[in-house]
């Protein structure tokens, strides 16, 4: 028989299949293994939330636990493979094939089960481009969710980190799908209604809270006098005179030392009011002084981060907030806002190759790209003007028209020469092409393109790949920046002096910065403590974050 | 802001400098009269650790340690410094010759104090049977020094805290002082947890780790005698306050600390966290004790007034 409503009809009988397993809507977190078997078919797509920081981990836990005579073959598709269930899953077969974006605890064993062939791979997205996805060809049958709390009816409250869950359920709900939430507790009234009920089939009540990794936060005590001197070389050399103003941070220890000089060097530069005022972010702890100093106008999150709840409660002048005054972050909207809202992202990688590609990935190791990528690129759609985004277009294309020449979006890579265990930032070749080799697979894992990448900032200096005229240039400006690493040491010497003459390669005496004064006490919090009290007592960090 | 360093009278750089990020040599620079350190066995003379190039770890020419002599408000005073950002000052053959002999250099002469920076993990596994020789060699140079009527000093505020033997030779002194983020023990939370179990101590639980550990709880506990805020200032302040305090050495003082020690096993012995501790020992709100601000703290450890003045 044809007809044009069987995906309705399917979902229908799916629902039906699982609604003898509770009260209403209302299942007891014992049954939820068996609400699966019945709603779940063999080789269905599922979205097993999985962010980068909240987990779903109540329902990973009864998936794995499924009869997989009756479960097995399953599509994932989901944005974060970060719990140990969630690659258990292909172990034991209830999972066959993948479509992910980050993996980051689970870097090294994901590559081990490519390798393997445990592990049937799509492939590895960025976060938007997999969202994309989730509406055209990898739409979910089955969406397994966490929130905070739900009514009897099914409304969500999904808390501070609502991340992924209103376009993974966007996405299933209204193409003929099953949505499943695991909750921390069902209450009379929601505090605020994050998904309406009428798309929600099933309430899972969890015994535990659902896990939340505090990804974002960077301890001040382990920032590096490196990482301060690459700081002020990126404030002074690239914020301030591009006036950069709409901004997204990457996570690691440089920027943090960037967001931890605004009130000290960033202030004595006068520069408070004209750059870093509006950031598409995570609530980054170590932001917290610079808000407190009056720097920060806006911030929208992709997530929320541990610890930081009353804080933002308390500041929903710079922060997005719903009616009962708790953060609502968006992941989707996060991401598009960071592509398309902001003239700068600014971020460290592991390894940079003299085109200026730069990755991740290491040959034992697969992390993904997260939102990286989308935030390190060029948004070929975007039209609104702004000054950074002209003054970029125009430095790269100096003899172009004004009124048809494309502005770019700054994309910086900041780091070390040398990085953690004194690995070179710096090589010739990324080891994503040997794995690509390996795994045959038809693209590197490349998490910012070269062609994306405007600046390259090391202790050594900034290098400006906007102004480079030719490949050679090019390659010369990176190893100019490289330092003692063997791509450094290979530099030609003359050519680099001429590009510094240009302004290609600014050095930090050329930025009338001194070395020596790249202090530890130049950061305006040292130590989560600080952090602490800049935050009024509001900032609680998680325990293994303290000294005292 | 800062201003620029050399702007700076050195009482004013060891106001603004954090104990606990300095390295040990500024430690000792600021702690001491300006200029007045003069170093034994520096690093120029490269003295270095017969036992690290044989597992191809880099060594560090005056081997993770520095003593010397120099003068704290005009009078004469051995000082030793560990660095704990060097193998996290743990103690090997060199390093632990160095403090063993300037102890006994104290000895001899009787009547100069000698300050010891703790920062240290404990002992080297890489020369171990070294380094256990070593802490057993100070620990008896540190009590031969105090009969010899040697006061002898212990600061800790350092980033490797004072751990292993560490803590036993700190438990030799003629007195301490500690901050918050100083730690004072024998065995380390990841020792504890790998032995016992996480369920006897989780040692990613941070706040755990300093309410057993930490400086607060050593201080309650009359452990340590001066809670210091982190600045350099504050421990060269500690410091002079505890040369004045400590009184002779001698059997007396010696039975009055065991009768302490027995005293605290019997009334602490059961509880099961610091909080109770304090909680028995009459503080209220005793689970606000980590979040106190210093001058606070301070304040309560003194109202409470547990110390080993009279014993040690």
């Amino acid at each position: 028989m044809t007809g044009w409503q069987n995906n309705r009809a399917a979902r229908d009988e799916r629902i039906a299949a699982g609604a003898g397993f509770g009260h209403g809507k209302v299942v007891q977190a014992r049954d939820a293994t068996r609400l699966l078997e019945a709603v779940i078919r063999p080789g269905d797509r599922v979205c097993l939330e999985g962010d980068n920081q909240k987990q779903a981990d109540l329902l990973s836990r009864a998936l794995l636990a499924v009869d997989i005579s009756r479960v097995n073959d399953l599509h994932m598709v989901q944005s974060g493979v970060v719990l140990s269930e969630h690659l258990d899953l292909f172990d034991r077969g209830v999972a066959k094939r993948l479509d992910y974006a980050y993996s980051g605890p689970q870097s090294a064993r994901i590559a081990r089960m490519l390798f393997g062939g445990k592990i049937e791979l799509g492939a590895v997205h960025t976060y938007l481009e997999l969202f994309a996805r989730y509406f055209i060809d990898l739409t979910p049958h089955v969406a397994l969710v966490a929130a905070v709390s739900a009514d009897r009816e099914g409304n969500l409250y999904t808390g501070p980190n609502t991340e992924d869950t209103p376009t993974v359920v966007e996405a299933t709900a209204f193409k003929d799908g099953v949505v499943i939430a695991q909750v921390n507790e069902i209450v009379e009234t929601v505090p605020r209604v994050d998904i309406p009920a009428d798309r929600v089939h099933f309430i899972v009540k969890a015994d535990q809270p659902f896990f939340v990794e505090p990804l974002f936060t960077r301890d001040p005590a382990a920032i590096t006098e490196g990482q301060v001197l690459t700081a002020m070389l990126a404030i002074k050399g690239i914020y301030a005179p591009y006036g950069v103003q709409r901004l997204n941070h990457g996570i690691g220890f440089s920027t943090a030392a960037i967001e931890l000089l605004l009130p000290t060097f960033g202030e004595r530069l006068g520069l408070k009011g004209r750059i870093a005022t509006h950031f598409a972010l995570n609530p980054h702890p170590a932001l917290i002084p610079a808000i407190e100093s009056g720097w920060v106008r806006q911030i929208h999150s992709f997530g929320s981060e541990v610890g930081m709840d009353d804080y933002i409660r308390a500041r929903s002048d710079v922060y997005f907030t719903g009616p009962d005054g708790s953060l609502r972050s968006n992941r989707a909207f996060c991401q598009a806002a960071g592509l398309y809202a902001c003239d700068m992202f600014i971020g460290s990688t592991l390894q940079i190759d003299l085109q200026g590609n730069s990755s991740t990935v290491t040959t034992s190791r697969i992390a993904g790209f997260g939102g990286a990528p989308n935030m390190g690129a060029d948004a070929r759609g975007r039209r609104h003007p702004s000054v950074p985004w002209l003054k970029a277009g125009a430095e790269a294309d100096p003899d172009g028209a004004a009124l048809l020449r494309r502005g770019r979006k700054l994309v910086v890579q900041i780091g070390e020469t040398f990085g953690d265990k004194n690995v070179p930032l710096f090589v010739e070749n990324l080891d994503a092409m040997e794995l690509a080799e390996k795994l045959n697979l038809e693209l590197a894992p490349i998490m910012i393109y070269g062609d994306d990448v405007t600046h390259i900032v090391t202790e050594e200096g900034v290098a400006n790949l906007l102004l480079c005229r030719t490949a050679q240039e090019r390659e010369q400006a990176i190893r100019g920046v490289a330092g003692y690493t063997e791509v450094g040491r290979r530099r030609d010497h003359g050519m680099v002096e001429r590009l510094r003459e240009r302004g290609v390669i600014r050095r930090p005496e050329d930025l009338g910065i001194n070395v020596l004064d790249a202090d530890r006490s130049l950061l305006a919090a040292r130590s989560i403590k600080d952090l602490v009290r800049w935050s009024g007592g509001l900032y609680a960090p998680p325990s293994k974050f303290r000294n005292w | 802001m800062t201003a620029p360093l050399r702007d700076m009278t050195p009482a004013e750089r060891a106001r603004s400098t954090s104990f606990y990020e300095a390295s040990a040599r500024t430690r000792l620079e600021l702690l001491l009269d300006a200029g007045s350190l003069i170093e034994f066995i520096g690093p120029e003379q490269r003295e270095v650790s017969p036992h690290l190039r044989i597992f191809d770890l880099p060594e560090q020419f005056d081997d993770g340690i520095i003593v010397g002599h120099g003068r704290l408000d005009g009078s004469p005073a051995f000082v030793a410094a560990q660095e704990g950002r060097f193998m996290g000052g743990a103690f090997g053959e060199v390093h632990g010759a160095k403090l063993t002999g300037l102890l006994r250099a104290a000895r001899e002469i009787g009547t100069i104090p000698v300050l010891i920076l703790f920062d240290t993990g404990g002992v080297r596994l890489q020369e171990a049977n070294a380094g256990e020789l070593a802490i057993a060699e100070i620990m008896r140079a540190v009590m031969e020094a105090r009969a010899a009527g040697v006061k002898v000093i212990g600061l800790v505020g350092g980033r490797s805290g004072c751990y292993g033997g560490g803590g036993l030779i700190a438990g030799c002194c003629s007195a301490l002082a500690v901050s918050e983020f100083g730690r004072i023990a024998v065995s380390g939370p990841e020792v504890i947890e790998t032995n016992r179990g996480v369920e006897e101590f989780d040692s990613r639980d941070r706040a755990l780790v300093w309410r057993t550990m930490g400086g607060k709880h050593r201080r309650l506990l009359g452990a340590a005698d001066l809670f210091a805020d982190d600045s350099v200032q504050d421990f060269r302040e500690a410091a002079l306050e505890l040369i004045g305090l400590v009184g002779p050495f001698g059997l007396d003082g010696l039975k009055a600390e065991q009768e302490r020690l027995a005293d605290r096993l019997r009334r602490f012995g059961a509880c099961l966290d610091a909080v109770e501790i304090w909680t028995i020992s009459g503080i209220a709100h005793a689970e606000t004790i980590p979040e106190l601000p210093t001058d606070q703290f301070i304040a309560l450890a003194d109202r409470i007034g547990r110390t080993s003045r009279d014993a040690r």
